[in-house]
């Protein structure tokens, strides 16, 4: 059995009152991949700044190897926090070259700077930057910023290494590459990585494992489709979920006030005409992406707020979608789980 | 008005010529000037730094103290100065009264508050990703400040170049705590007053001039650092 890198024990971080995260038992083993998804506010960056000993728990235990590190000083556990990394959603580049900022983990290190040269020249290899090591850092575009930041880990050659949402910010094209390097990450350097993302496809797609969290605890399975809203009862006695945008779904429900739902996007139907049915919810909607998997196409549909829907690639033909295609959506209130 | 085109006159012959005296008098105040920065520098932006990162006690309360000290008037610190080094004041057995070291007690304590209230708004003006960044890359607490303070490098040196300007521009604590004796402590400032009030316009005049090249060159540089922030 692979040796476990990192433990989390009754984890708890408190902000305001409130439990944003609430971990009874967490493993990471060494060299893998993990993706942490969930949507905004579940508490994936809390963890990663616990993990990554940025931020203090404020109950609980994190160990790294058999080491317990959590509630210590920065400057007792330096040396922990030299064998990991963490690359921010929202890169920060110091105000100097590209090459200046990759040397900075090495300089603190007082590593030599033959040894810096021959790390930073690999970096930016595995980044596809070797062109840009004199560039100033405030000429890059989102995307390169993105891949200096990546490369600025990699070469502190890190035993864990962070991902805070590392495609949230960049253009499809970026997003491939990231996803190239973390593949190449694991293939060639063989060092853990944990990442956050709301994309469940791409966790599905890099990790060895997903794990899901929601409102700070851990679930077996992030559904897609999970909005955040207000369940309210109408004057018709019946009960709607309200999400973003006003946007109203039928539901079926005891409860009102503020939770999370979540709609199979195997539970609706795409037509371009709407029709009579026993579905209580029908929504006009415009087609903004496409994505071919293997025997089935998920579709983006933008109905105010983003939906998915997965059909098959038998029907998506034969219905001759295209982006921009105008299309009705149609799922029970049964359809739509609630938390 | 003829003394003026005349002192005109005579304050370009004197600058053109290299006249010693005048040149021993800037050098003078450029060398007590820059010591008074420097040691304020020093402490300054320490204590500048310190109050944008840290959470303290009456860290609010410091902040307006630091604020009011900005409008304390040079020969309110004259005085005070004068009254500790002073014969019969307590530090009075140093015999610093009218040496240019007493000078730059004052110009110092003039130029501390200035130099911790801008480095704290430039400090705090820094992105708050930097301290984080630099600690998840690996640095000591010490390493991350010092990177803090790299990023605010630009603001920080505009604050220490308008302390400078500052100090070098006035006259009250430089009169009071200095006395304008010639040949040891007689400053730019102070000289342009006394050759005034003495009818030496041409001397008084040359002063003048260099005083203001000092100051246009400083907001020249300053200018140069504001952009470069932004």
């Amino acid at each position: 059995m692979d040796k476990l890198i990192l433990k989390v024990r009754n984890l708890k971080k408190i902000y305001n009152n409130k439990i944003v995260l609430d971990i009874d038992n967490l493993n990471f083993q060494e060299g893998k991949i993990y993706a942490i998804v969930g949507p905004n506010g579940s508490g994936k960056t809390t963890l990663l700044n616990i993990l990554n000993l940025l931020e203090k728990p404020d109950e609980g235990q994190i160990f790294f190897y058999d080491q317990a590190i959590t509630n210590k000083l920065n400057s007792d556990t330096l040396e922990i926090r030299r064998r990991m990394t963490l690359v921010n959603q929202d890169p920060f580049l110091f105000h100097s070259t590209v090459y200046d900022n990759i040397a900075y983990g090495l300089k603190i290190r007082s590593i030599s700077s033959k040894v810096q040269k021959s790390r930073i020249r690999s970096a930016l290899n595995i980044v596809g930057l070797s062109a840009f090591k004199d560039r100033k850092a405030n000429q890059l575009s989102g995307g390169e910023a993105q891949r200096v930041v990546i490369a600025r880990a990699l070469v502190i050659e890190p035993e864990v290494l962070f991902f805070d949402e590392p495609t949230a910010n960049i253009d499809q094209k970026h997003i491939d590459v990231v996803e190239r390097i973390i593949k190449k990450i694991k293939k060639e350097i063989k060092t853990t990585v944990i990442f956050t993302t709301h994309d469940l496809s791409q966790a599905y797609r890099l990790a060895d494992k997903v794990i899901s969290l929601l409102d700070g605890k851990i679930i077996k399975q992030v559904p897609e489709n999970l909005l955040w809203g207000e369940i309210v009862e109408e004057e018709d006695g019946l009960k709607r979920f309200k999400a973003m945008g006003n946007i109203k779904f039928a539901i079926v429900s005891e409860k009102v006030g503020l939770a999370y739902i979540s709609i199979d996007p195997r539970d609706i139907i795409l037509s371009y005409e709407q029709f009579q049915s026993s579905a209580r919810n029908s929504f006009l909607g415009k087609i903004t992406k496409i994505i071919e998997q293997n025997h089935l196409v998920k579709l983006e549909i933008d109905i105010g707020i983003p939906l998915v829907v997965i059909i098959t690639r038998e029907s998506f033909f034969k219905m001759n979608f295209n982006l921009g295609s105008k299309v009705y959506l149609t799922f029970k209130a049964s359809a739509v789980k609630l938390y | 008005m003829d003394f003026i085109v005349e002192g005109i006159q005579k304050a370009f012959q004197l600058i053109f010529t290299l006249d010693s005296e005048i040149f021993s008098i800037v050098l003078l105040s450029l060398r007590v000037s820059l010591t008074a920065v420097i040691l304020a520098s020093l402490l300054g932006v320490y204590l500048g730094f310190l109050m944008a990162v840290k959470d303290y006690w009456g860290k609010r309360f410091s902040v307006s103290l630091v604020n009011t000290l900005l409008a304390l008037p040079t020969v309110v610190i004259g005085l005070i100065v004068y009254s500790l080094i002073s014969r019969r004041g307590p530090l009075g057995i140093f015999g610093l009264l009218y040496t240019p070291l007493a000078m730059i007690i004052g110009q110092f304590i003039l130029a501390v508050p200035i130099i911790i209230a801008l480095t704290h708004s430039a400090v705090q003006g820094i992105d708050k990703r930097v301290r984080n960044t630099a600690l998840t890359l690996g640095a000591t607490e010490a390493q991350s400040a010092w990177t803090v303070i790299k990023e605010a490098r630009y603001a920080v040196l505009a604050a220490v170049i308008t302390g400078f300007g500052r100090v070098i521009a006035e006259v009250g604590a430089a009169m009071m705590l200095g006395g304008n004796i010639k040949g040891s402590t007689r400053v730019m400032t102070t000289a342009i007053a006394l050759e005034t009030a003495k009818g030496e316009f041409g001397f008084a005049i040359a002063l003048g001039i260099i005083l203001l090249f000092v100051a246009f060159s400083i907001n020249i540089l300053l200018h140069y650092f504001q952009d470069k922030r932004a």
